[in-house]
Parts: structure tokens; sequence; C-alpha cells
């Protein structure tokens, strides 16, 4: 086959010299041959019209109908058929190649049967899918700030052959020294004997021509360059070469500045990717915290209903408080469609700062109490209207808590009340009682859990528990049936400012400096403790702890520091927060202790001291307290340890907060509810729809919360 | 806009010697051992691979020119030279040709790629001449071979 020499060089071989490119390039510019191969061209393309569209059109064609069916490989397969080597019989039997392939068959069959190999497929196959990304319209220059030299600057300055003319200058330096035997010297020190030194002389290539003007006969020391002459022509060029280098280097640092930065670039990508890892990592970690909560929640609810099936009453005891239930509640399946973070709904509850509000369950029942209101009121939050009041103590509501229908409530006129949630009725008619103001103590045994008595038949309510008539009676006052209060426990001198019970147990502090327990079924104080005794003697292991400045007698009474709107007001809770599990009793007050207490030897066995205000909320499970204080910190003390875990700074004083393990929600005298994520340790704010003026207590169920605030309205938000 | 700079055709016959194409080689492996190749050495190394006579080097050149390509967006332009180049050493003709005039769209003005698209030009034309010629030569024969028939048949 003839034809074949000239064509392999081309398109295998690649060895065809330049020079005839070059000819062929000028011959076919200007010859005539020019116009007939375009002729050819055009013939053959007419020829071959209908098979023309063989390779790219019918692919693209394919792909486009169908990308899912052309993949690559089937792409690259169909490509190269019509360009596999074939048996010339093949191709002559199928004319549907034009003369270009045809002519390219012969070579390679000349070339003796050469396989496509995997490879050149793939990088056939990559073509049409490099050429179809797109091309960025900035240069290489204009993302730096310095120009970026050209990848063949580059390859000329980093290739190896970029250092052979300093090689060779180098070479040219050398001179005819005596000999000195340096390579035996080096060969030396590293542990190797030359036997030959004849060797030696064939490492320096010295200028042959130099050697004889040399003075050989010289004996006297003389520097070694003295001697050495280059020649006008050596040296011009070593100066090009020299300018050059430096070229080279010029480009090799730009390269390596380049690359630096894009090492620095790839960091900073890979740092960011770490943080994103790391919050993910939290994220886990939140959600195996939900989900031990949860499967908490499951496990009380599995006891629950299986004690119920044994026993067989559908009216099991309550389970336990609310306040240490976990897991998730029961919410209507409209609250998923609620925006997390925002207030939906607002109550509006007259015109002073709330002090105090509890709901029994998401979209149940809320009692709120306000400022200069000795009448809670209870609202249906299904609604979001005011189901009625709480009539019945004559000072400020400080501290209440539902369970349930069971609501209790401290005043500051030293008594605390139970109510029935259930037998709150309209205004219209509690408006009435005052004047039915008759039979005290006349039935008293009427405990009204038939709840037929909500006519006006027998009406009959205890009115205010007056300072004086009242205080005669009994401590615990039975009421009958319609009015919404169940009982009366009195013992407190002064205002019962914070309380919490428990199944029977509850337990209430007053600023008269006491708590009291008391059994709620039959509503006797089980027993009191005394605060100042426990401040007077201290568990030996704390070194004494009450606020400097605090003094023990009289009226506790501290300036507040100042809400985010700059209101203050005198504080005057001495005991700013109870709570109780089983035997175990948690107290903050005013000394800015937080004590804990047994309540079956009735003695404060543990005191954690480090906040430096009055304790005005406090919360605990198994592991943690966490105490809010006027000293514009929330502390998370371990229960175990008795340190302190963590603190969360906040630039008021707090008022309220409630944590479960996840996050501590609190009101932190600013407009908006803070909340602080324990797992990530990040703080957010809840401020969308919500308070004019600061939070003042807060309490919340799963993914459902309440706020009051010194606005005078409670805003409720989805979590 | 500036013009990519980039050597003529010519210069991808002239090969390395194998010993600068090892230094080329090992660099990159080295690299590619620490998991960080810099793009001037892969590039060293493909574009000392594309100028090798050995086809197979060639191929992995075009490999890796590829693989600059996909990687590094502000090289495209480059590389969309080199790879023609490359395509056109391993007688692809046809992409050759489609990446040249991708570059050419871009750069109408460089002569490089002006020189390269003559060149490819030239090469398809030459194997088209072959073509005809085989099939000129084919299409002869035949009719002899026909008219070798017709004067048998007729003779008889």
């Amino acid at each position: 086959m003839p034809a074949s020499s000239s064509g392999s060089g081309t398109s295998s071989m690649g060895v065809t010299p330049n020079d005839n490119l070059r000819e062929e390039l000028a011959s076919s510019s200007s010859q005539p041959g020019f116009a007939s191969s375009s002729r050819l061209d055009a013939v053959s393309r007419k020829l071959f019209a209908p098979f023309h569209h063989r390779k790219r059109d019918s692919h693209r064609i394919l792909t486009d109908l169908a990308p899912v069916i052309m993949t690559p490989k089937m792409m690259a397969h169909a490509q190269t058929v019509s360009a596999r080597p074939r048996a010339i019989g093949t191709s002559s039997t199928r004319p549907a190649l034009d003369f270009a392939t045809l002519g390219r068959t012969p070579l390679r069959l000349g070339l003796g049967a050469r396989r496509t190999t995997s490879r050149e497929l793939e990088v056939v196959e990559t073509a049409s899918e490099l050429l179809a990304t797109a091309l960025p319209d900035a240069s290489p220059d204009d993302k730096l700030g310095m120009p970026m030299p050209s990848l063949l600057r580059g390859f000329e300055a980093t290739v190896p052959s970029a250092d052979s003319a300093r090689v060779r200058r180098r070479a040219t330096r050398n001179v005819d020294a005596p000999r000195l035997g340096l390579k035996r010297l080096s060969l030396g020190t590293r542990g190797l004997m030359a036997d030959d030194a004849e060797s030696e002389d064939d490492v320096v290539v010295v200028a042959r021509e130099q050697r004889g003007r040399r003075g050989r006969k010289k004996r006297g020391r003389e520097s070694l360059s003295a001697n050495k002459v280059f020649g006008r022509e050596e040296l011009e060029r070593q100066t090009r070469e020299i300018a050059r280098d430096k070229e080279n280097l010029h480009v090799r640092r730009s390269l390596l500045h380049s690359d630096i930065a894009e090492v620095t670039a790839k960091i900073e990508a890979l740092d960011g990717i770490r943080i994103k890892l790391e919050e993910d990592l939290l994220k886990l970690q939140e959600d195996e915290l939900e989900l031990d909560d949860e499967l908490l929640m499951v496990q009380e609810r599995l006891e629950l209903e299986t004690s119920q099936s044994r026993s067989g009453s559908m009216h099991a005891t309550l389970m336990s408080s609310s306040r240490r239930r976990k897991g998730p509640v029961f919410l209507p399946s409209e609250h998923d469609e609620l925006p997390p973070g925002v207030a939906f709904m607002t109550l509006e509850c007259g015109s002073t700062p709330i002090t105090s509000l509890d709901f029994s369950e998401p979209y149940g029942t809320l009692v709120t109490a306000s400022q200069e209101d000795a009448q809670p009121r209870v609202w249906d939050l299904l609604s979001g209207e005011e189901i009625g009041r709480l009539r019945g103590h004559v000072g400020t509501v400080k501290a209440l808590q539902v369970e349930a229908h069971l609501c209790v409530t401290g005043a500051t006129d030293g008594a605390v009340r139970l109510w029935d949630l259930r037998r709150v009725d309209g205004d219209a008619e509690t408006s009435e009682w005052d004047l039915s103001d008759v039979l005290e103590e006349a039935e008293e045994e009427a405990n009204g859990d038939t709840g037929t008595g909500t006519g006006d038949s027998v009406v009959v309510e205890r009115p205010h528990a007056g300072p004086n008539g009242t205080r005669s009676r009994s401590r615990t006052t039975t009421e009958d049936a319609p009015g919404p209060c169940i009982r009366v426990l009195e013992g407190h001198s002064k205002a019962v400012t914070a309380l919490y019970f428990e199944n029977d147990t509850l337990v209430t502090g007053a600023s008269d400096k006491t708590l009291r327990q008391w059994d709620l079924a039959t509503g006797q104080c089980v027993m009191t403790m005394d605060l100042l005794w426990a401040i007077s003697h201290p568990p030996a292991t704390v070194p004494g702890g009450h606020l400097p400045g605090f003094s023990v007698a009289g009226t506790f009474a501290v300036p507040m520091p100042p809400y985010a709107d700059g209101s203050w007001e005198l504080y005057q809770d001495f005991i700013g927060a109870v709570q109780s599990w089983e035997y175990a009793l948690v107290s903050g007050s005013g000394d800015g202790a937080v004590r804990m207490w047994d309540m079956r030897t009735g003695q404060a066995h543990r005191t954690l001291l480090g906040h430096t205000g009055p304790v005005t909320c406090l919360q605990f499970d198994e592991i943690h307290v966490v105490s809010g204080s006027l000293d514009k910190s929330v502390r998370i003390w371990d229960l175990r340890t008795g340190g302190v875990f963590e603190t969360i700074k906040y630039e008021h004083g707090v008022t309220a907060l409630q944590f479960d393990s996840r996050k501590v929600i609190c009101a932190g005298g600013e407009n908006g509810v803070k909340i602080y994520n324990r797992t990530s340790m990040q703080h957010s704010t809840l401020s969308t729809n919500g308070h004019t003026r600061p939070v003042e207590k807060l309490r919340y169920m799963d993914r459902y919360l309440l706020s009051g605030g010194r606005d005078a309205t409670v805003k409720i938000w989805a979590l | 806009m500036k013009i990519a700079e980039v050597p003529y055709a010519a210069d991808a016959k002239v090969s390395l010697s194998y010993d600068e194409l090892q230094v080329l080689r090992t660099q990159y492996e080295k690299e590619v051992a620490q998991t960080h190749v810099t793009t001037q050495t892969k590039f060293n190394y493909a574009w000392g691979l594309v100028k090798s006579p050995v086809r197979e080097h060639q191929v992995e050149g075009v490999q890796l020119l590829a693989d600059i390509y996909r990687s590094e967006p502000t090289r495209r332009r480059e590389c969309l030279y080199y790879l023609a180049l490359g395509h056109y050493k391993m007688g692809n003709y046809d992409e050759a040709k489609s990446f040249n005039s991708r570059l050419l769209e871009r750069e109408p003005a460089n002569l490089q790629a002006q020189s390269l698209d003559i060149l490819i030009d030239q090469a398809v034309k030459r194997e088209g001449y072959i073509g005809m010629a085989i099939a000129g030569g084919a299409a002869a024969v035949g009719t002899l071979l026909l008219a070798g028939l017709v004067r048998r048949a007729a003779r008889k």
C-alpha cells in the first residue's frame, strides 16, 4: 500500500518534519490545487450527503431526544464504530465512509492491526463532553492581581532543560587547577574509596583551548579566576542566558505564588466544610437528645397504660408533673404549619405587667396573673378567649402553677389557693358572688365533685380572704361546688412568692423567709423550713453565704437592675423559685444562693453559691440545676459535683427560665425571648411579633411557648 | 482581550528526550502520591507526553489535558489549543478541528490556532486524496474486471 507511508507520519507517528508541513501549508494556500481540493471536498460532501451525519449529528440528536439512554460509553462506542479499522473489503461494501476515512483505513492496516485502546476511546469520548462545558470569559490574568504565566511559559521555566544553560555556564567556569583530588575527598568523606584517581578529570569539561594558555608551571598560589578568559561573545551569551534564567525564576516564583494562593483557597474551603460538618454533628447530638426525651416519654406512657389496663380504671393518676415531663406533647397537627419563632397569638391581660403564668397543656387552659390584680385570668388557649377569673385573693398573685384542671396560686396576702379550672365560668355569673356573701362555714363538707350546682340555686362562694374574719377559721377551707376555689391554704405570714407542686406535695416559699410543704390531699402543712435558720447555719462545707449588704432581719428589698427599656422595680421576693421532686427540694433565694433541701429532715444539705444577685427562677432535672438571677446570668449547676457547669451571661436581669436537654429559654429583661442552644452553644432571640416591653415570665412545652411581658400581654410562640 | 500564549504546532512535533520526560513523570507521580498535583506539573507532564511520538503517551497526555480542562476553568482556553494539538497528533482530526474552532471562536486573532486549523484541514484533505485514490483504484480494477468479463462473455 503506497499511500500508507506518507499518511502514517501525521496520523500516528507524529514525526513528519515540520518543514514538510509548512511547505504544504504554503502551497495549498497559493496554488490552484487549493481550489480544486475544496471542490473535491464539496463533491465528496455531496456524494455522501445522506451518510454525512454519521457521527456528531446523529448522536447529538439522540442525546437531545433521550439523554438518558445515550451514556458516554454508548456514544463513544457508536462514534468509533465508523473509525474502527476494518478490512478494506468491508469499507468498500459500505460506501458510507467519506474519502478521508477511507484514506485513513489503509494506513491503519499498514501499521499492522494497531488496536484502538480503551483509553483512546475514552479520550475521544471526553472530547464532546469537554466541548459542551462552558468556556469562561475571564482570561487567566483577570483572576489574580498578579498575572499568571501561561502554561507554556511555566513549562519552559520548569522543564529540566531550563537549567541546562546554567550548568553549561558553570562548566565554562571550571578551571584547570592543580589536582586537588576533590572527588576522592568527597568519596572519602562518604566512606567510599575510589581506586582509580584517573577517572576524576572527566567530570570537569573545560574549554580545551584555554587549557593551553594556563600557566602550568606557576607554583605560587593565585586566584582560580585570574587566568580565565571567556571572550566577548561568550560573556554576552552568558548575559542573555542569565537574563532568561532570571525570567524563568520570575515565572516559577509566580507559579509558586499562584499555587500557594490556590492552596490557601482550598484550605479556606475545607475549613468551611469542616465547620459545616461540625454543625451537622451538633445537630445529630441534638437529635439524639430529643430522641432520648421522646423515648423517656414513650416509656412513661407505656408504664401508665399498662398500669391502667391492669387496674382497669381509665382515670389513672396524673402523669408526673408537666414540668418534669420531657419529650413531645400532643399538639394539633396545624401547629406544624406555624412558622417557627413567631408569636402567633396575643392575649391582652389588663394594663399591668404579668407576674405569673402557667398553662395545662398546649392549646389547653392558661392562667395569668398581673400586678395589682388579685384575680388571675383563665384563658382558653384554643380560642384565645378569656373564660373567667379566679376570685378570692386580696393581693397580687405572684406565683401559680397549673396541672391539668388543678391550679394553685400564691398571692401577696400570704394565702395559697387551690382551684378547679373546670368550674371557672363566665364573668356575668361570678360577678354576683360577692353579693351572696353568706353561709361561710355551713357547707364545709360540700366538696363539689358532682358538678351539679352550676345553677344559681346554691351559689356560695367564699369571698375575699379578708384579713380579719377568715383568719379565725381553720387553716384549710373547703369550698362548695360552684366556686372554682377548692381550698385555701393559710400559714405564710407574708407574700407567697414561689410555689411548686407535684402529685400531692406542694411546696411554697414566701417573703416571711420560710418554705412550707403541704399535702394537697388533706390541705395540711406538713413541714416548715426556715431559710433564716439555714442561712445562719450553713452546711459545714460551704463558707458562709449570703450577699454582702444583705440584712437577714427585716423586709427584703433590692432594686432590680434596670430592664432593657430602662425601667426598674424594687425586688421583694425573697424566695424567687422552688422546685421539688419526691423528697428533694431546691430553692433559689434573694441572698443569691441555690439551696438543696431534704424534705424528710427539713434541712438544707447543700448550698450552691455563685450568683451575685437574687435568684429569681430555677429548674432542675436529674443532672443539672439551672438558675437565673438578677445578676444577669443563668448558671447551670452540676448536681453531682455542685459546681457550675456553665454560665450564660445576659445583658439584663433574668426573671424566668425553663430548660430541657437541648436548650435554655429565658426571659432576660429584654423584649425578645432568649433561647440558648445547649448543644451548639448558640444564642437566639424570639422577637418577631413579640413583646413591646421586656418579657417577665415564660413557660413552654415541646414546641409551644408562652411568654408574659411587662406590656401586659401574653404571646404564644411556635418553636 | 488577551490572546492565550501557546506554541506553534511544530513545537508539538519536537519530542523531549527520554530523561526529560522521565523527570516530568517522576515529578507528577510524586505529587500524585502527595495527593496535591499542581496544574503546572500536570501540564508539564501532559505536554511532554503529547510531544512524544509514542501513541500511548499522546493518549495519556490528552487525558491529562482533559483533566486540567475540567478542573481549571481559567486554563480552559489554553487547554483547548493543547487538546486540539493532541488530537491532531493522534489523528483524530474531527476532535482536533472542533477544539480548535472553539478556541478560534473566542480568539480569532490567535495565530497558532489559525495555523493549526490549516494543518488539520490539510491532513483531512490528504486522507481524502488517499481515500479517493483507493476508491479510484478499486473502481478501475472493477472496471477492468468487468470489461474482461464482458469481453469474455462477448467472445463466447
